[in-house]
């Protein structure tokens, strides 16, 4: 069997309905879910296009940052009075009041940074899937990459195009921005 | 006793003219390549006017924020009216001001969203940027009150040269971590939603800006997988920094009601603050759509007047809530009869400068209460302008009259004194102004101001369905 080739099948938004054909008929092709990916300029969910569900990190990064922040936060209001005690009359050497301000605060910037780094870091991380891009896509077409062995692409190409699919080759992403 | 019938058709109601659901941006969808087309141009479009605006308000800030700042530093504080026995002058109340404007970005998007309220999706980045600039703008108040600038990072937590901490006990510690969190998280929160527009923007530009915008979309392409990440982001950044907008004002009326001041004591100040930021901010979100939707071009496709009429209603009800905290303050110090806060209860009425707090009534509660129960006026973009330009001369009020007017008549009669602004205050206060729609101008060319991808979602899920003779606006969930 030979190398698999790339290619991207461009359906416009309104023919939405072509699309998730077009992905069950990759399936009865011999397809499989982890050689497809599709692209669109609006978010869809995996049901409407009969896509295994996505997976994702970011809210467990994102907890891990407020667990972390919330320790900083405890270390500040409580370990500092400790490494470097200043006692003053009538005054809590520890007061937990004043403290709720000061952990409720590092908690939530925690959470909202590492969240953000949690999308970035995946973001950047290696992709297994096909990669590619069209402008397209973000002109209202929705994009659905997949790879397969260079002996079914004419098959694969005649039932795309019969549900009005525009195939699009050498979508790979290096060579669009050189 | 016989009964007469009647004819059907005279004993139906009048038939009246019902508003086409077409009106409606969610119900007048265009193609998503011209809705881009547009956004594009409006951005890319600068006109001479633009460019006199950029460069009168570039040297307003020079001159007025900067140069009169600069000035201050050199020459001292003495410059600043801030004296005994009021310390706390215009400076704070503009500082105050301005994070009130800042609740304005999450109050529209990130409430807003977690309800589903389909009017916010033009308008949401916006908003969104009021707020980071609207903060920018504050932030810039603590370090100008500090006198001595250049040791601001003695607010920053971490030992100093003799190895003492900070006092996190300290208002003013906490205003620092509550301004910073939200600061950072609302810019983030900016950006997220932005990413996609950003890619969009790397499809259609060259030069500089493609370079830009391709730095900036961090290489999305729109697969699942990064969508279903950016949402789950988004989702997290909605509901969490709700909170944090309300802890950031709670912590700013904190830091008057910690004080055992007569007339800032008080437990109810947190929700006061907080209802007068969302006053102040939706209001100046209205304002500020205005100007987009006179300026731009293709913005009046986006922002129509339903999107007025809905932040009327709101405005509405924020001031009947505003009236409605104002009262139960006044009226439980006026009740407890304490001297001092009676006395200052009395000269906020009836001193030198009632008509601060008369102008604060008037265009807080008067004036809305008067137009905004109209829904023509509600759907005139510059009667909303004016509205709402003036709610915020009111919150402006409002901050004023609680801090130097309350600050300078305390319990001590020996002590009281008059609070009055000098030059290099007012000149700094406007160089703010002038910074925050600098930084508005440039942003609206360097930005798309418009989510199209989350108005296109909503004009996806936006349909007309026939249910008998009429036409029913339906809305399916996507998600």
């Amino acid at each position: 069997m030979g190398a698999n080739v790339v290619h991207l099948a461009l359906f416009k938004e309104t023919e939405i309905d072509h699309a998730a054909e077009a992905i069950s008929r990759l399936h009865a092709l011999g397809v499989s879910d982890h050689d497809i990916s599709v692209i669109s300029g609006i978010p869809y969910s995996e049901r409407i296009l009969g896509r295994p569900m996505a997976w994702t990190t970011v809210g467990r990064i994102g907890l891990a940052g407020a667990v972390v922040g919330f320790l900083v936060a405890v270390f500040l209001s409580f370990g500092t009075p400790l490494l470097y005690p200043i006692r003053v009359a009538a005054m809590p050497f520890q007061p937990i009041p004043t403290s709720i301000v000061v952990i409720f605060e590092l908690t939530m910037l925690g959470l909202l940074i590492s969240t953000f780094i949690g999308v970035f870091v995946e973001t950047i991380s290696p992709s297994f899937g096909p990669r590619g891009y069209h402008p397209k896509v973000s002109d209202g077409h929705i994009g659905i990459l997949f790879s397969s062995p260079a002996q079914i692409e004419e098959d694969i190409h005649a039932a795309l195009r019969a549900l009005g699919a525009e195939i699009v080759h050498n979508v790979e992403e290096e060579r669009l921005w050189p | 006793m016989a009964v007469e019938s009647k004819p059907l058709e005279t004993v139906l109601p009048a038939a009246h003219v019902e508003e086409d659901p077409r009106e409606h941006l969610m119900f007048d969808p265009r193609p998503r390549e011209e809705m881009n087309r547009m956004i594009m141009e409006a951005m890319t479009t600068t006109s001479r006017r633009y460019w006199a605006w950029v460069i009168g308000l570039a040297l307003v800030v020079l001159i007025c924020l900067f140069g009169a700042w600069g000035n201050m530093i050199l020459t001292g504080m003495g410059l600043a009216g801030i004296r005994r026995p009021v310390f706390w002058g215009l400076f704070i109340v503009t500082f105050v001001f301005w994070i009130g404007i800042s609740h304005a970005g999450t109050f529209v998007s990130a409430i807003l969203r977690v309800f589903k309220a389909e009017f916010r999706r033009p308008f949401t980045r916006a908003s969104e940027l009021m707020t980071t600039f609207g903060l920018a703008a504050g932030a810039l108040f603590p370090l100008i009150h500090l006198g001595r600038v250049w040791v601001f990072y003695w607010m920053i937590p971490y030992p100093n040269a003799r190895w003492l901490w900070p006092n996190f006990r300290s208002p003013l510690v906490w205003d620092f971590l509550a301004i910073t969190t939200y600061l950072l998280s609302s810019t983030i929160y900016l950006y997220l939603p932005l990413v996609p527009d950003l890619a969009m923007a790397r499809d259609r530009t060259t030069g500089w800006r493609h370079t830009l915008y391709r730095l900036l979309a961090l290489g999305w392409r729109g697969t699942e997988a990064e969508w279903h990440r950016l949402r789950r982001a988004i989702t997290i950044f909605a509901f969490a920094i709700i909170p944090v907008m309300f802890s950031v004002h709670t912590i700013v009326s904190w830091d008057f009601a910690v004080g055992v001041v007569a007339g800032w004591h008080s437990t109810i100040f947190g929700p006061y603050f907080i209802i007068g930021a969302i006053l102040s901010g939706v209001a100046a979100v209205v304002s500020i759509l205005f100007v987009l939707r006179s300026t731009m071009q293709h913005m009046d496709y986006f922002i129509r007047k339903e999107h007025f009429d809905a932040l009327g209603k709101l405005l509405l009800v924020f001031s009947m809530a505003w009236a409605y905290f104002f009262f139960n303050d006044y009226l439980l110090t006026w009740y407890g009869g304490e001297e001092a806060a009676r006395r200052i209860l009395t000269l906020h009425a009836t001193g030198p400068a009632a008509w601060v707090w008369y102008l604060m009534l008037i265009c807080n509660v008067l004036i809305p209460w008067l137009t905004l129960w109209n829904r023509t006026i509600r759907r005139t973009p510059w009667a909303m302008f004016i509205i709402t330009l003036l709610i915020n001369v009111g919150m402006y009020a409002e901050r004023y009259t609680i801090i130097p007017l309350t600050l300078g008549h305390q319990r001590m009669p020996f002590d009281w004194g008059v609070y009055t602004p000098r030059p290099t205050e007012i000149s700094i206060v406007i160089g703010t102004f002038a910074l925050f729609l600098l930084l508005y101008l440039l942003a609206s060319r360097l930005i798309p101001l418009v989510p199209v991808w989350e108005v296109q979602e909503g004009q996806m899920a936006h349909t007309l369905r026939r249910v008998g003779k009429a036409e029913v606006p339906s809305v399916t969930e996507l998600e």
